[in-house]
């Protein structure tokens, strides 16, 4: 008797267990952690007492879309937005990508239904593939020469706008280097594979039993760490698909080349010193992080866009850290050891097919709104937290990592040279490169496939 | 009623160890389930660093990660589009799939034997080799994407197969022919017969269905993200976009919007428990 | 006097649901089957008749091969595991013990946790969960990531497959057990049958028509495995999970050899199809009437 009691009132007190569980996500709001991180960032005040920006008239009431592939400014993006739909008159949808879905993908998926975005923030590889048939031509747009230098042409016509400068190297916080050390540490004075190699056995030997991250993701390895082979062949895109273009005609002998071997002697020392070494595939992303700011490791190889993660992991602007060059050999005068790699990694092309005159002009007119008016520049820089490749910019990102971007761009102390390779390089060589981290295959293996894949790229 | 049990103290003794390893292997089901539980109360460092702990974290317990999930995913409004979604589309299909099992059963004729054939057979076309040609001709040719009603369409179309197949094992075994000979002497239509007699039969088996279906369509994240672009249109599964970075991901908002999505279908299948438990039984096993 | 009225009863009853399916998988599928013969990249307005090339294409690609073989290991292991835990669970649950309801119930909510999150959530379990216990308990097995090693990550596949699937199945094998007789029970106990000879010749056979349908299930859904595949393990490491379906999106969309990645689907389809059906064929001859 008691037994079907139970049964027959089980359900019932689940169901209602759950249906309060559903309701207090709606109603109870506990006071929220003052110290918790992941509290929403204090807003960065936008001055919009200064605008000299021409705004059209005609274009008011014009519905623009944009599909954004860089999560991390969705949000920023909509209050840009909405800033110059205050302006302008023209609403700007911004489309975030969702889930398990690669951006281009998204965008294949919506010109086959007829409804492409106005425009689209992708990657320098994605427009190229797409350009010419899709995009429309700007290469008479106005802000083409604010930005030269960090312009991409496909076929001598420019089909992209680009959105952001993003910076990689090794990553170092500044504050536990001089707390282990005991000493100020000047990034500076580190100028050499032999130095970096010295400094790391200094950490070692004060306490700091693996003083470096490194990420296993095969977007990190295949694209990040192996494209440095290309980029730093000349320090220029052209000289990247030149040796591209060697390697694919099986004119360059990959074994013999040096900045192969030496770029893996920077791998391997990054591999011997890793916090993770026990499991480096094992290795989580926001560990990573976490062990940077509280001190666990002093070095990440990584880029200024890890600082979202890197602050979530509780570090403060305030905090001091910078990049160190990605040093490959023990030559002082070798660029490679003096400069940070910076190039523009996010365009944003327009719809030139389907979209109609009024919507391709409210288009163009913003992007020329993010370029010349100074409510678009403060946005670009401080709501996005972007480093801007337009010169006519005069304002400076806050966070440390891209600061020091900024500045080094400024300094000429960055060179910018972007491979662009096929869409699957990161995916094939990054499994390859993964095998090598954790030694399961050697360098020979490793070559071999570089070689391999080039080989079957047409 | 206690069954009669044979076999005293050995038989004890089994139904014991039957029981343990039942528990066990139960907890090891619902683990992962509790994880989620346990870590959508977490902040997102506590959930990498001790992701087992309840007691000792560093940012203690609250349900901000439930607050903000069900801000930021505009949950009123997402939760509004997949009940209609859902609830459309399982009343459509459970309706369309009985009429056509219905048919199949009663005319056993060249066509009802192909259509069969053919639903069978496409319950294991993969959706990928579908997604494109599907967004080419009802987005670019037809230009009909990005309507909800385009969507219960969509998901009626796929579901048919499943469904009929079920309805038709179901009706072949339970509905005998007599009670519908029965109905026609008595001057009934047919589709009176098969409103006002056979529908009623088909209640166990309908409820299987409605859960089996509605789960589907309200978990799905493929089909609707391929239909659905405008944000305003957005289903439940697809409002958590946001909580994914391009590198990481906002674990404790995940898990927090993942319950919140959750939790209406397990109150629809904790009522429906004893139904589905009925229909299955008759359905499947023919 | 059904003949007189067919035509309208087609109209009423069947002409709903066949429009809707047809309109929705058959179209779209045979569109499908013409793209993989043309050079169609996805997204250019021309396309071009170019016959069986894609197929020669398919020929060559090697790991696609790889994935489908390793497909096959995955399906073997999946739909033996599942049939079995499932049909000994639902067995269990069909004696009388107390709470059966609870338990029932309790093994069906993993199916309410859809497709990627649920990767993401054991993914979660196995690296970080699993090396969590590892590092506080010293257990060997659990200190490395299971995913960071080839055969490890195809167990963890493996075992989330099974935890996924298997609560269905036992849904539906539950409903078989609960369909046979008890009279037939009774007179086989009276007989003197002992329990393994029982299982052997009386339920088994009884139940054949349960089993012809999970194992249907079974096997269609692994080897068409993606969802949790993709947020599993994603290949990983270094792509040595990847099975078929994931190989077959990542051919046509990140590799953007489109028409390739078509016809790959396409073979899979068919394979599938015909090991099923061959299934279906065998099963259904065993089954008897109760």
């Amino acid at each position: 008797m008691r037994k079907k009691l139970v049964t027959k009132a089980v359900p019932p007190v689940l169901a209602a267990v759950l249906l309060t569980t559903m309701l207090t996500g709606c109603r109870f709001g506990f006071a929220s952690d003052p110290d918790d991180p992941n509290e929403e960032e204090k807003e960065v005040p936008i001055d919009t007492s200064v605008d000299t920006f021409e705004y059209d008239s005609s274009l008011s009431g014009t519905n623009i879309t944009l599909l954004n592939s860089k999560a991390e400014i969705q949000v920023a993006l909509e209050k840009m937005g909405a800033e110059y739909e205050k302006k302008s008159g023209v609403h700007v949808e911004v489309m975030p990508v969702t889930d398990g879905d690669s951006p281009y993908t998204k965008v294949v998926s919506l010109y086959n239904s007829g409804t492409p975005p106005t425009a689209s923030i992708l990657d320098t590889t994605d427009v190229i593939a797409l350009a010419e048939e899709k995009a429309a031509d700007l290469t008479e747009e106005p802000w083409v020469e604010e930005a030269e230098g960090y312009i991409t042409e496909v076929n001598g016509k420019v089909y992209s706008f680009p959105l952001c400068i993003e910076g990689r190297g090794i990553i170092y916080n500044k504050a536990v280097i001089e707390e282990m050390l005991g000493e100020s540490f000047d990034a500076d004075s580190v100028t050499t594979q032999a130095d970096f190699l010295k400094l790391l056995d200094r950490l070692v030997d004060a306490g700091m039993e693996k003083p470096v991250s490194m990420a296993k993701e095969d977007w990190s390895l295949g694209a990040h760490q192996l494209q440095y082979i290309y980029e730093t062949y000349e320090g220029t895109s052209e000289g990247a698909q030149e040796v591209i273009e060697k390697i694919k005609a099986g004119k360059l002998d990959l074994a013999s080349y040096d900045r192969l071997s030496e770029f893996l002697d920077t791998f391997d020392i990054l591999k011997k010193y890793n916090v993770a070494k026990g499991d480096p595939l094992g290795a989580d992303y926001d560990e990573m992080a976490i062990d940077l700011a509280d001190g666990k490791t002093a070095f990440w190889f990584n880029g200024n866009w890890a600082w979202p993660n890197i602050s979530e992991a509780g570090a403060e602007e305030e905090d001091e850290y910078g990049f160190l060059p990605y040093f490959l050999n023990d030559d002082e005068d070798d660029f490679v050891n003096q400069q940070i790699q910076a190039s523009p990694s996010k365009q944003v092309m327009l719809d030139g097919q389907i979209a109609t005159e009024k919507e391709q002009k409210a288009a163009k007119e913003f992007l020329n709104w993010i370029v010349f008016s100074e409510i678009g520049q403060q946005m670009l820089v401080k709501t996005c937290n972007i480093i801007p490749p337009f010169q006519n910019n005069p304002y400076e990102p806050s966070d440390p990592l891209s600061a020091d971007i900024y500045q080094k761009v400024h300094e000429g102390k960055a060179f910018n040279a972007s491979a662009i390779v096929p869409n699957d390089h990161w995916a094939v060589l990054g499994a390859a490169m993964q095998k090598y981290l954790v030694d399961r295959s050697d360098r020979e293996e490793l070559t071999e496939s570089i070689q391999e894949y080039w080989d079957e790229q047409e | 009623m206690k069954q009669t049990t044979v076999g005293g103290t050995k038989r004890k003794v089994m139904n014991a160890l039957a029981m343990a390893g039942l528990v066990i292997i139960f907890i090891a089901y619902m683990f992962p389930f509790i994880m989620v539980v346990i870590n959508s109360l977490k902040q997102k460092r506590d959930i990498i660093k001790s992701p087992f702990s309840w007691l000792f974290t560093i940012k203690g317990l609250s349900f901000d990660n439930f607050v903000k999930a069900f801000t930021q995913m505009d949950f009123i409004n997402a939760f509004k589009n997949s009940l209609l979604v859902t609830v459309s589309a399982t009343v459509l299909v459970t309706l369309f799939a009985a009429m056509l099992a219905y048919y199949i059963v009663r005319h056993n004729n060249g066509i009802s034997k192909l259509t069969f054939a053919l639903m069978v057979a496409s319950m294991i076309i993969p959706f990928q080799a579908i997604m494109i040609p599907l967004v080419s001709i009802y987005g670019g040719t037809l230009n009909i994407l990005n309507h909800r009603l385009t969507l219960i369409f969509m998901h009626t179309g796929f579901s048919m197969a499943m469904s009929v197949f079920m309805f038709h094992g179901f009706i072949k075994g339970n509905v005998p022919m007599a009670l519908e000979e029965a109905a026609y002497i008595d001057g009934c239509t047919h589709s009176q017969t098969f409103f006002k007699i056979v529908l009623p039969l088909l209640k166990p088996i309908i409820s299987t269905m409605v859960i089996l279906n509605s789960l589907a369509f309200w978990n799905d994240f493929l089909l609707p993200s391929l239909v659905l672009t405008d944000k305003k249109l957005l289903t439940l599964p697809l409002s958590t976009y946001s909580f994914y970075g391009t590198y990481s991901a906002d674990y404790g908002t995940i898990m927090a919007g993942l319950l919140l999505c959750v939790v209406p279908i397990l109150i629809l299948y904790v009522v429906l428990q004893k139904q589905i438990i009925g229909g299955v039984v008759a359905g499947a096993v023919k | 006097m059904r003949s007189k009225n067919n035509g309208k009863d087609f109209c009423m009853f069947a002409l709903p649901g066949m429009f809707c399916f047809f309109a929705v998988v058959i179209i779209p599928f045979v569109y499908g089957v013409y793209l993989t013969l043309t050079d169609w990249n996805g997204v250019s307005k021309v396309k071009n008749f170019i016959g069986l090339k894609n197929f020669g294409g398919v020929m060559q690609d090697g790991q696609f091969w790889t994935s489908l073989l390793l497909t096959f290991k995955y399906v073997i292991f999946v739909v033996l595991i599942v049939n079995v835990l499932a049909f000994g669970i639902a067995y269990l649950l069909t004696r009388g013990i107390k709470g059966q309801n609870f338990f029932r119930a309790g093994f069906f909510t993993p199916n309410l946790i859809g497709g990627i999150v649920l990767g993401y959530i054991w993914q979660f379990v196995f690296s970080r969960v699993f090396v969590n216990i590892g590092e506080s308990t010293g257990w060997k097995l659990f200190e490395v990531s299971w995913l960071s090693d080839p055969t490890n990550a195809f167990i963890a596949l493996v075992v989330v497959s099974v935890w996924q699937l298997s609560g269905y199945m036992i849904l539906i094998y539950v409903a078989g057990f609960m369909g046979l007789s008890e009279d037939v029970m009774e007179a086989a106990s009276i007989d003197g049958a002992s329990g393994f000879v029982k299982l052997k010749n009386i339920i088994m056979p009884l139940m054949m028509s349960s089993i012809t349908i999970c194992l249907f299930l079974t096997l269609s859904r692994a080897f068409m495995v993606y969802d949790v595949n993709l947020s599993l393990t994603a290949g990983a490491p270094y792509g040595t999970t990847e099975m078929a379906a994931m190989h077959v999106y990542e051919k046509a969309f990140t590799s953007r050899q489109f028409g390739v990645g078509q016809a790959e689907a396409l073979i899979l389809f068919i394979i599938v199809a015909v090991i099923s059906g061959l299934q279906v064929y065998l099963t259904k001859k065993q089954e008897v009437e109760a």
